[in-house]
């Protein structure tokens, strides 16, 4: 719930708001987007919301940029839904060099509800 | 188009068209009101309503009295106030006010002499004109029978007239309440400031107020309220409209009523005072002290002008008050001060103001251009992806990320910076909208005062102009349509939006504008430049 409506805020921030500064984020996926993703997959929601502010404290000229997907921590075998036909895959779980993380990369060629 | 759009986007783009409409109405059909004569209307209502509805309580704040009692106390009260006990019986002159006391003691009115305090006739502005009580220096006994008593039995006063010339005067008021003696000895110095000093021939329970706040400059822009500066420093602001009822404040530092540019407060800095908090029938927030025979109140009533606070005691400078982004907005202020001090245009002033910002930020600034720099041999390798990409937005933008990070060279600013700006904005709002100090200031020709709007909407129309030209040499690659339609507007919103605020705020804004684009097109050049060396 608290998940969908901070989602929601972004979505309409990401439609409006970023116009007034727009196309200022150093990295890929851009600051709104990394917390989208975090909210969406990040099972510990305080932990998204940490990560998320970090990663806006990194936006700046100070750090280089570039490409960051979001790290989690998350246990798939568990996290992961079997369907009975053929789904679409939202995010893939790539694995960290760090056991039990996985870096999230939202699958941009879905066709399915973004 | 709209065919093809989900609910939410039409939900979306109906609020947005239905305020244009509703702002464009606004702006070409209402008569148009100057800030002053609004102010004036709103007084007027006030005072209509006022009589209508409730005649204000005379009670003593802490005194729970039957609510019966109390009512009877008020419509006995309201008539005998009328007749003659509201006439002037003292009136003090000094170099840059006049105050008038009335047969109950009190200040009934304070006109301010100095030239930006006068209107467009050159009327001297008065700082209260609603007969609303308490006036300042207005005493209520906690005993209810005494206390009607002193609102029906008029105080004498021991001199009717008095001149400030350099040094403070001594004024006595004294009321006999059937052997009952009330003695009120009011210093005045020549900067606003009084000295207060109540002594009774008996030990009785009172209060007294330093007034309801000015009502000379209420906008829905500021905050007019009370508030009171607790024994710790915390600032604790009751807007109008917001008062919960009796709120109690033990050794309090100051206990002010204020509008957008005029106070009136007691404060102690040492002592402290024992403040209540009380509401009136429009919730708003009416103080009291608990008062001690022969203790010195010192109190203050005219303009939060930096300067003249400064002069009486640091510490009462926190009258002047920012809201929620003080921490910001308290510096930021200092600075306009200091660079006032050199420049004395008000005007300039803002624009150095901006310009100072612009330096302290150009550090960053200065980061990007030499990636831009670094970018030059790069760019065979960005013109492959984008070409490579092309229709791909999302792909290109993740490619060329990558390429950055290889090279160490970033173009954009970043997200942080941006929302740095915001809370810099909010803070220059406040400045601006708060200094009385911009109060008749002018900066150049049609701009005779930064504290209102542009009569002839100069200043707005150039602000969205300057931001239509930013976007305009500021590269852009939108992926959605809509998105773009509605940034290409944004300039025309902002005028709009822009056209009521302030002069000196549109002035900021227009500045930071310009020395945007300038920063841009400095940046655009380093990028031609690029391409040519290729």
């Amino acid at each position: 719930m608290i998940r969908s409506v901070l989602s929601g805020f972004l979505k309409v921030y990401q439609r409006f708001f970023t116009l007034l500064g727009y196309g200022s984020c150093r990295y890929y996926p851009t600051c709104s987007e990394y917390a989208k993703w975090q909210l969406e997959t990040n099972p510990n929601l305080f932990k998204a919301l940490f990560m998320s502010i970090l990663r806006i404290l990194r936006c700046n000229q100070l750090f280089v940029g570039g490409i960051d997907y979001p790290k989690i921590s998350a246990n798939p075998s568990k996290d992961a839904r079997f369907c009975d036909r053929p789904c679409t895959v939202r995010y893939w779980y790539v694995p960290d060099s760090r056991k039990k993380r996985w870096n999230v990369i939202k699958n941009i060629f879905s066709k399915g509800r973004s | 188009m709209i065919d093809n759009m989900s609910t939410q986007m039409r939900v979306i783009v109906a609020t947005v068209l239905s305020l244009i409409v509703f702002i464009g109405y606004d702006y070409l059909f209402m008569p148009k009101v100057s800030p002053r004569t609004f102010d004036a209307n709103s007084s007027t209502q006030v005072t209509g309503r006022d009589a209508v509805s409730s005649t204000p309580s005379t009670a003593a704040p802490a005194a729970p009295a039957a609510d019966a009692s109390q009512h009877i106390e008020k419509r006995e009260a309201a008539p005998v106030s009328e007749g003659g006990l509201e006439r002037v019986i003292a009136t003090v002159e000094t170099s840059n006010m006049t105050m008038e006391f009335d047969a109950l003691g009190r200040i009934s009115q304070v006109y301010l002499k100095d030239r930006q305090y006068r209107d467009e006739e050159g009327e001297e502005l008065k700082l209260f004109n609603t007969p609303k009580i308490p006036k300042p220096l207005e005493i209520r006994f906690s005993d209810p029978a005494l206390n009607e008593l002193a609102f029906k039995t008029p105080y004498t006063v021991s001199v009717s007239s008095v001149e400030l010339n350099g040094s403070k005067k001594r004024l006595t008021f004294r009321q006999d309440l059937d052997g009952f003696i009330v003695e009120k000895e009011i210093d005045i110095f020549p900067d606003h400031h009084y000295e207060a000093t109540v002594r009774l021939s008996e030990p009785r329970p009172f209060y007294i107020s330093p007034g309801v706040r000015p009502d000379l400059r209420v906008d829905g822009y500021t905050v007019h309220g009370a508030m009171v500066e607790e024994a710790d420093g915390t600032l604790t602001i009751i807007e109008d409209g917001d008062a919960k009822g009796t709120e109690a404040f033990r050794k309090a530092r100051i206990a002010v009523a204020f509008d957008r540019y005029y106070a009136t407060a007691f404060y102690d800095f040492d002592k402290g005072l024992n403040v209540v908090v009380n509401k009136d029938a429009e919730e708003n927030p009416v103080l009291f002290i608990n008062g001690e025979s022969g203790r010195v109140i010192h109190g203050y009533i005219g303009p939060k002008e930096h300067k003249i606070l400064q002069a009486i005691h640091p510490e009462l400078t926190k009258i002047i008050e920012f809201g929620w982004f003080t921490f910001i907005a308290a510096p930021m202020f200092k600075v306009l001060l200091w660079l006032h001090g050199y420049i004395p245009n008000w005007g300039w002033t803002i624009v150095a103001l901006t310009f100072l910002i612009r330096i302290i930020l150009y550090p960053l600034t200065y980061k990007g251009m030499v990636s831009m720099y670094k970018l030059k041999e790069l760019a065979p390798k960005i013109k492959e992806i984008q070409a490579k990409y092309k229709g791909d937005p999302q792909k290109m933008n993740a490619h060329m990320m990558e390429l950055y990070k290889k090279h160490k060279a970033n173009p954009l600013g970043g997200c942080l910076p941006m929302l740095l700006q915001i809370p810099v904005f909010f803070a220059i709002y406040r400045v601006l909208l708060n200094a009385i100090e911009l109060k008749g200031a002018e900066w150049i020709l049609w701009i005779d005062d930064l504290s209102v709007m542009d009569p002839y909407y100069v200043l707005p129309i150039l602000m969205g102009a300057s931001m239509w030209a930013h976007q305009m040499v500021t590269p852009n690659n939108f992926t959605d349509p809509m998105q773009e339609k509605i940034f290409k507007w944004l300039p025309v919103i902002f005028t709009f939006f822009f056209v009521t605020f302030p002069a000196g705020l549109v002035l900021y804004w227009l500045t930071n504008n310009i020395f945007s684009i300038a920063q841009q097109l400095l940046i655009n050049k380093m990028l031609e430049k690029n391409k040519k060396a290729e």
